[in-house]
């Protein structure tokens, strides 16, 4: 049973993966939000407050390092997801050596990706 | 400058530049090698037949210098020899017919006296006559009988009163036998006109003293008078009283060595004419000198046939022609050995440049191919996650709705689609695999153990095939700093590949070794069925592979190519078929090498 009360928020430049995995964590009864540019994802932020955020490592406008450190130096307790699509775990440890919950690789396995939800909220709610 | 670059170009050509596929003809080097020669060659010969060619000339120019110093060296003892011996019986008879002593010696007597006095001295004094100044003869005491001659006509009565002395040539005259003689006329004391003596000397005197002063050096010695009558017997050229042929001849500007008056020597005496001619006489080379004695009517000839050197001069030539020829026999032999030296050795560094440029070439196009799968693995990433994203969500809705029509259909169809993206994720994943970035875990190995511990994974899968795994490791291989998962990577994809190559049935031996302080190395080497050099070629591209179509991506060795290659190391493969296969994988000790 899904018992997630966190607020996602997806920040993905590819809309059409950003959409689909919103609709898809809303269909398990999670509250989730996209975002298509670092820039919207970092407005997104403000006015939705999410406790975990997916984010793709790779966009076109700023990086997705980037965007993680403005979502830390925002608030500390957001939870990061990073997506990477490099199949490098290199830049998934980096990502995580700067604050980063997990990471996971594109394609998504869905069930693996709640599961790190999962936990990130868990990990959220200890905090 | 042009032009010396394109003969340049032409004998040495360039072997890489010949050919743009870059293989190296043959033909070639083997021209390369004739224009090194031929250089070589003319640099060494060139010298050599120059300073050879000098050489001979101003040897042979300093053998006749010292020929011609010698000749007229002769010549001079010869002609001062002679010009004394005349000048002594000149002085004698001088002496003999002193002014005051005409009526003494108008005494048959005392002429008989006297002439014995003077034979005593020189046994060639054949007689001895005084003439009066009418030229008629008022005494006479010799061998002959010429008793009441008168000379007054006769030439050299009248030269010996107008010049005081004469010397007349050799005649036989009224005596029939070659004489000289030596006329001095003097002052009568008491009255006017000149009083003469006149001595006979008989011409084997002076042929005797001839004969005795020829030296070895001439050939023929004799004397001429001022029309090339022969005076004394010559050996060889002309007769006594005919003219000298020889000095008769033409003589031209290039027979003519010298023509030059002797200088006044020691002695004081004037100088003399002298001509020294070289010419062919009767098939003989020979050099003839006639030099002017002074204060007689004759000139001295001296005969040389051959030159004095002649002998040296051979003997000189031998040697050269002999020093000549080894020294080209030498350097035709160095200079074709180090031509076909340098050649080999050119040839032999094409070959090995020829080799890293491939393997250059091979590792660059690997390179290349990983780029460029690693772009196409990232671009086909992203709409693969899409699909995924997709097919995800019609499952979700599909799952979450009530039963419908062909929802079973739908649901399978859903997992197939699914199936299929992850097995293409895998692939793009181990395509980023291949050519990712990521940085190096470093850390102390030991290599035997990880081989062991790789080995480990595949041993059921070995047994159950009925191959067995050997090891050679080297105990003493020092260590090394590495990554270790690649390595463990590595060693399995080879050793995967060699089960899957033998099948059942073989042996696979893994073994390592120390190459040098800095490099280790590791060999696995199975007796499986080995690759024709076409599939030996292309064996680390991805997408390569053997294997039937769905039981290998062809991503196994071009993963393990891009890992060594990332550990500093270095992997060969070498196949025979119906042999085996051997893959050699060297290894840095330390990281970063």
């Amino acid at each position: 049973m899904i018992t997630i009360k966190s607020k996602i928020l997806i920040i993905d430049d590819e809309v059409e993966f950003a959409s689909t995995l919103c609709q898809r964590l809303k269909l398990r009864g999670m509250t989730a939000f996209d975002a298509h540019s670092g820039t919207e994802g970092l407005v997104s932020l403000k006015e939705i407050h999410p406790g975990i955020v997916i984010l793709d490592l790779k966009m076109p406008d700023m990086s997705g390092l980037t965007v993680l450190k403005k979502i830390k130096e925002y608030d500390e307790r957001i939870e990061v997801i990073m997506l990477t699509g490099h199949g490098s775990s290199g830049s998934g440890t980096e990502a995580k050596g700067k604050g980063a919950f997990a990471y996971a690789m594109k394609p998504l396995d869905i069930k693996e990706l709640i599961d790190t939800i999962q936990s990130a909220d868990n990990q959220r709610r200890k905090v | 400058m042009k032009h010396y670059q394109y003969w340049l170009d032409k004998l040495l050509p360039s072997p890489l530049t010949e050919s743009n596929t870059g293989v190296v003809k043959k033909r070639d080097y083997k021209y390369f090698s004739r224009g090194l020669a031929l250089i070589l060659l003319v640099l060494v010969l060139a010298p050599l037949t120059l300073i050879s060619v000098v050489s001979h000339h101003q040897y042979k120019h300093l053998l006749q210098e010292e020929e011609m110093t010698q000749l007229i060296l002769n010549l001079e003892t010869g002609k001062n020899t002679i010009e004394e011996f005349v000048s002594e019986l000149q002085s004698i008879v001088k002496f003999v017919a002193r002014d005051d002593r005409y009526q003494e010696v108008l005494n048959p007597e005392e002429l008989e006296a006297l002439f014995i006095r003077l034979q005593k001295e020189y046994p060639g004094f054949a007689d001895i006559e005084i003439i009066d100044a009418e030229g008629s003869q008022k005494a006479y005491f010799g061998p002959y009988q010429l008793e009441d001659q008168n000379y007054t006509d006769q030439i050299w009565y009248k030269e010996v009163l107008l010049r005081g002395v004469y010397i007349s040539n050799i005649f036989s005259g009224f005596r029939h036998v070659p004489h000289f003689v030596i006329a001095v006329s003097r002052k009568h004391p008491d009255k006017p006109g000149h009083w003469v003596l006149r001595v006979t000397i008989e011409g084997s005197t002076l042929q005797n003293f001839i004969n005795t002063i020829s030296s070895s050096y001439a050939d023929d010695m004799f004397l001429v008078d001022s029309e090339c009558i022969v005076q004394t017997q010559p050996q060889k050229y002309g007769k006594i009283g005919e003219k000298c042929i020889l000095l008769l001849m033409e003589d031209t500007a290039e027979h003519c060595i010298s023509n030059s008056k002797l200088e006044k020597n020691t002695t004081g005496k004037e100088s003399a004419d002298l001509m020294i001619v070289k010419r062919t006489f009767q098939g003989q080379e020979i050099t003839h000198a006639v030099v002017d004695l002074i204060g007689t009517p004759w000139k001295l000839v001296l005969i040389k046939e051959q030159y004095l050197y002649a002998n040296t001069w051979l003997q000189f030539k031998i040697k050269l022609a002999t020093i000549f020829l080894t020294c080209v026999i030498i350097a035709v032999l160095i200079i074709f050995e180090i031509s076909s030296a340098i050649t080999k050795h050119l040839r032999e560094s094409d070959k090995k440049r020829q080799q890293l440029y491939s393997e250059a070439e091979h590792s660059n196009k690997l390179a290349s191919i990983g780029r460029l799968a690693a772009g196409v693995a990232h671009e086909i990433n992203n709409p693969l996650s899409i699909i995924n994203q997709k097919t995800g969500l019609v499952q979700d809705i599909v799952e979450m709705s009530d039963d419908f029509e062909h929802k079973t259909l739908m649901v399978d169809a859903h997992e197939s689609i699914q199936n299929s993206v992850n097995r293409c994720k895998k692939i793009t994943h181990r395509l980023l695999g291949f050519a990712r970035q990521t940085d190096v875990q470093v850390e102390e190995i030991d290599i035997n153990a990880t081989v062991k511990e790789v080995v480990e994974f595949l041993e059921k899968e070995a047994l159950y095939n009925q191959i067995e795994i050997a090891f050679d490791l080297d105990q003493s291989v020092s260590k090394i700093v590495s990554d270790r998962g690649p390595l463990q990577q590595v060693f399995l994809n080879i050793t995967n590949n060699a089960i899957d190559a033998i099948g059942s049935h073989g042996k696979i031996t893994l073994s390592s070794r120390q190459v040098d302080q800095k490099h280790i190395q590791i060999k696995i080497q199975d007796n499986g069925p080995g690759m024709p050099a076409k599939v030996l070629k292309r064996i680390f591209e991805p997408f390569f592979t053997t294997k039937e179509t769905g039981k290998g991506t062809g991503l196994g060795l071009s993963i393990t190519y891009g890992l060594v290659k990332k550990l500093g190391g270095d992997i060969k493969v070498t196949s025979e078929v119906g042999e085996g296969t051997l893959f050699q994988i060297t290894l840095p000790t330390q990281h970063g090498e």
